[in-house]
């Protein structure tokens, strides 16, 4: 009976194969081709852009082709079919027809896009040559600047915005852990990252705490090829090196990617003056795995788990470490249209300090968070209707509680979200979110509207978001003895930072051009600081004063087809704050990034060479002569600076890729190290080198 | 199965992992002292709490005895006492320093004889010993008047130039000539608990030193 039903089944199967090749006839190599119908199924295009695809039946099936940097398309097959389908497929010069996921939690072309939404790609990615998400966002995005707060901990700074207020998520989920109020940026490393999406302007009606300033969410990437092993190295600068290894395997209803990488950089002494003279030489080591199954066409589950190691020669005599452990469960089930999503995320950061004298590894810092979350998607006619929920448990363990204690703190959350489209040119989206926390007492409402309206070639954008950040743990309860020199104490009355945030965008996009421009209005109030007090001779956290951040940015793309592009940003950003109140943050007002490339590819061999700028200006700010007091304060001016990065990137056979850069081309080397200056020497070369070994069987 | 594992092993609420890291031994004021001594060598190991910044700790090679002793008006220094420590600072019972080329015992015992080098004697301060740091965020530190052996107190160089300041030891063996006329080996093998605490000082000595001629 089985034997019968085999030849049936053998019977009933067809192949269909074909071609997938660019306009201009070029094959393109490694394009994927799926079948909607059958999420199981799916095969890439060998050297040549041909493809050969087993359907079960004669059944209707629609095939869908993808190639990174191009628009997808889709062919409908009717039943019985013997011609080859061939597919051309036209660049997506624009990146438009990226699916974006951060602005509303729910799949959006990125030119359907309501919140106003910033996409770097793998491309992006890999022209920026981005070890972790602060190389990426530093060199693709103006009024982003990462410099050193105390000890060369990397402090954030986007827009008036500082690392505690711009959520970091990874595949939409939280990151434990912090330091000075910013996460560990180099955890977040770029292997394996499909885009990186960030919505500038409040979030929290669908994240919550953090989302102030903006929200970075970055996003795997999926196994596509039926198996791909990538093998990569870059050398540079003192010492500096990269080693990755990435596995993916995609069979059947298993698909499943792994990384490993390890980078290391030895210690920089500076020539000239400066507040610090040397930077510490630094290693890092990070193992990441992504398995997903997919047991029934409706039903997709991922598993995934990490570890990251970082250590950090601070000091001859003890080294800082820094690890996390991280992993998760997710499941998607479709309903028809709808869809249900339960998850469970576990991410644990440590950290540690070893000595090489003793030969001990003593923790004093862990943070645990435990996060299950549910949402579900209901479709109603074009529009959607989201609602959600999530449980948080938040341990911290720290160093900096009395006797090295720990607090526990429960957050619940849950928010609904109406995607409204009453017509083709018009999109409303509003959506409401309710947080608590326990700890901290914090019960908060976040309100969200945007309305976006197309015609012609434009999309204008408006819309209003509030945004709150509930006090932490460590705001909450901190007791630490700063060298013996004065303490720090927690707050339990701190009240919640909120904020209102108004933007304004108009969009233009006509064939190989697109020009964004952006305004924004943020208040900002209770905003959370430490400050002297002098009745407790220390400082204390405490809500500061309404502060107001407005600002616009402005982006220009054009795409030709001989080969060469160019991009233009710029971002202008002004905070104000009442006469009198300490500005602790020195935002520089003019920031802009630019990229001009040319390439050509050919069938072995191909090449891009990209001219990438940042300009940062000078800003002039007041700082307080003492800690104790703000009575008295003296004008530092810190001075603009521009770097220039050089990069060729040659495509020399099959899967080998070899990039030559020259960073800092014009020799910048400040004159003084503050802490807020480029850490550069002065110019310096790196070379990398990538290998796809699936590429040679092709 | 992948996921059973990853829900079991996931199940710690307040974490996983613990076991690689080491347990700061828990200091109470039996750690302190001559935590190790070898008669037989003349040798041992010192170990005491100088994080504080208002306390003095007298070290007796003679009788293998510490007292801590509190900074004030008044205070009371033991009757016998060969070196003191404040947190990284030091003075000597009307002894004399040599700082020695060596990093080890041995090294200087095999030479033979005292090496070549001026021996140097405490000094009066009133500068140095630092009894109270809370002001320092305005520029304003107290001081206590006190002696202060500019020879010894190089086993630890605090570079306060960046912050944080930079560390460095000497990793050198001192020669110390005492009061008596004996000599004292000294070497300061770290300046931290296992906590990575500073002012938790590990002094590696050799009492009576004698060299071999």
């Amino acid at each position: 009976m089985l034997c019968m039903l085999s030849v049936v089944e053998t019977y009933a199967q067809r192949i269909v194969s074909g071609t997938v090749a660019d306009t201009g006839n070029n094959p393109l190599a490694g394009a994927v081709v799926t079948v909607k119908e059958l999420p199981a199924i799916g095969v890439s295009a060998d050297g040549d852009g041909i493809y050969s695809i087993t359907l079960p039946d004669n059944k209707k099936y629609t095939l869908q082709v993808s190639y990174i940097g191009y628009i997808p398309q889709i062919k409908v097959l009717e039943g019985k079919h013997s011609e080859p389908v061939d597919f051309f497929m036209v660049q997506d010069a624009l990146n438009l027809n990226t699916v974006v996921v951060t602005g509303t939690r729910t799949p959006k072309l990125l030119k359907d896009a309501p919140i106003v939404t910033r996409v770097l790609t793998q491309n992006d990615i890999k022209k920026a040559d981005a070890t972790h998400i602060g190389d990426l966002l530093q060199s693709e995005l103006p009024g982003i600047e990462f410099s050193y707060s105390m000890n060369q901990q990397t402090s954030l700074n986007m827009q008036g915005f500082g690392g505690n207020s711009v959520l970091f998520l990874v595949d939409g989920e939280r990151l434990a852990g912090e330091t000075l109020d910013n996460i560990d940026y180099s955890r977040l490393n770029m292997d394996n990252v499909g885009r990186v999406e960030i919505v500038k302007g409040a979030a929290s009606s669908l994240y919550g705490s953090n989302a102030v300033g903006g929200v970075v969410n970055v996003i795997s990437r999926d196994a596509k090829e039926p198996w791909s092993v990538n093998l990569n190295t870059r050398f540079g600068a003192n010492n500096s090196r990269r080693y990755g290894v990435s596995v993916g395997v995609n069979q059947g209803i298993v698909q499943s990617m792994t990384n490993v990488q390890h980078t290391a950089v030895d210690a920089v002494n500076l020539q000239g003056d400066g507040d610090y003279s040397k930077i510490y030489g630094s290693k890092t080591w990070s193992v990441k795995e992504r398995f997903v199954i997919t047991p029934l066409e409706k039903l997709k589950i991922t598993a995934r788990a990490g570890y990251f190691f970082r250590e950090r020669n601070s000091s001859e005599v003890s080294k800082e470490r820094y690890r996390d452990f991280n992993g998760g469960l997710k499941g998607n089930y479709k309903f028809g249209a709808n869809d249900l999503e339960l998850s469970y995320s576990f991410d644990q950061y440590d950290k540690s300090d070893y000595q090489p004298l003793s030969r001990t590894d003593v923790r004093d810092y862990s943070n645990v968070q435990h996060t299950v979350r549910g949402i579900y998607n209901h479709e109603i006619g074009d529009n959607i209707l989201t609602v959600g929920g999530d449980f948080m448990r938040d341990y911290l363990m720290s160093y900096q509680f009395t006797d090295g204690g720990s607090y526990t703190q429960y957050t619940t959350d849950a928010f609904a979200q109406f995607d409204w489209n009453p017509t083709k040119r018009f999109n409303i989206i509003t959506g409401l979110r309710f947080d608590h926390f326990s700890e901290a007492d914090v019960k908060h409402f976040s309100p969200k509207l945007g309305i976006m309206y197309k015609f012609n070639n434009c999309s204008l954008r408006g819309s209003y978001a509030g945004g709150f950040r509930a006090p932490t743990l460590k705001e909450m309860y901190m007791n630490f003895d700063m060298a013996s020199i004065f303490m720090i104490y927690g707050n339990k009355n701190l009240k919640a930072e909120s904020s209102h945030n108004f933007s304004l965008s108009a969009e233009y996009i006509k064939g190989r051009y697109n020009l964004t421009v952006t305004g924004f209005y943020n208040i900002v109030d209770n905003r959370i600081t430490t400050a002297w007090n002098d009745d407790l001779k220390g400082m204390v956290y405490t809500n500061m004063a309404n502060l107001k951040v407005y600002g616009v940015d402005a982006n220009a793309v054009a795409k030709f087809p001989c080969g060469i592009s160019a991009r233009l940003s710029y971002a202008y950003t002004h905070e104000h704050i009442k006469k009198g109140e300490p500005l602790t943050s020195s935002t520089r007002p003019h920031t802009a990034t630019a990229r001009v490339e040319y390439g050509k590819n050919w069938k072995d061999y191909g090449f891009n060479l990209s001219l990438n700028g940042r300009f940062l200006s000078r800003v002039t700010t007041d700082v307080y002569t003492s800690t104790t007091s703000y009575e008295e304060t003296e004008r530092q001016t810190y001075p603009a600076y521009t770097i220039w990065k050089l990069s060729l990137s040659n495509r020399i056979w099959k899967g080998i890729n070899l990039t030559l850069t020259v960073d800092n081309l014009f020799n910048y080397v400040p004159s003084y190290y503050y802490s807020n200056s480029p850490s550069t020497t002065g110019t310096t070369f790196m070379a990398g080198l990538s290998v796809n070994i699936e590429d040679f069987f092709k | 199965m992948p996921g059973v594992i990853l829900i079991l092993s996931l199940s710690a609420c307040n974490g996983i992992m613990g076991g690689m890291y080491d347990e700061p031994a828990a200091e109470t004021e039996n750690d302190y002292g001559f935590i190790k001594v070898d008669e037989s060598a003349n040798s041992g190991v010192v170990y005491i709490n100088a994080s504080e910044y208002t306390n003095w700790n007298f070290i007796d090679f003679h009788k293998k005895k510490i007292e801590t002793v509190e900074i004030g008006e008044g205070m009371q220094e033991p009757v016998n006492w060969d070196i003191a420590v404040h947190r990284y600072d030091t003075k000597t019972n009307n002894g004399v320093v040599l700082e020695t080329e060596f990093t080890d015992f041995g090294a200087l015992k095999a030479l033979g004889s005292i090496p070549d080098g001026a021996f140097v004697a405490d000094i009066w301060t009133t500068d140095r010993i630092a009894v109270d740091m809370s002001g320092m965020m305005d520029g304003v530190i107290l001081y206590t008047e006190s002696y202060y052996n500019p020879e010894l107190s190089k086993w630890l160089n605090v570079d306060t130039s960046t912050m944080p300041p930079i560390y460095t030891m000497s990793k050198k063996v001192y020669l110390v000539r005492l009061k008596d006329g004996t000599y004292a080996a000294l070497r300061l093998s770290n300046f931290m608990n296992e906590a990575s605490v500073k002012g938790y000082m590990t002094i590696e000595y050799m009492y009576p030193f004698e060299f071999e001629n």
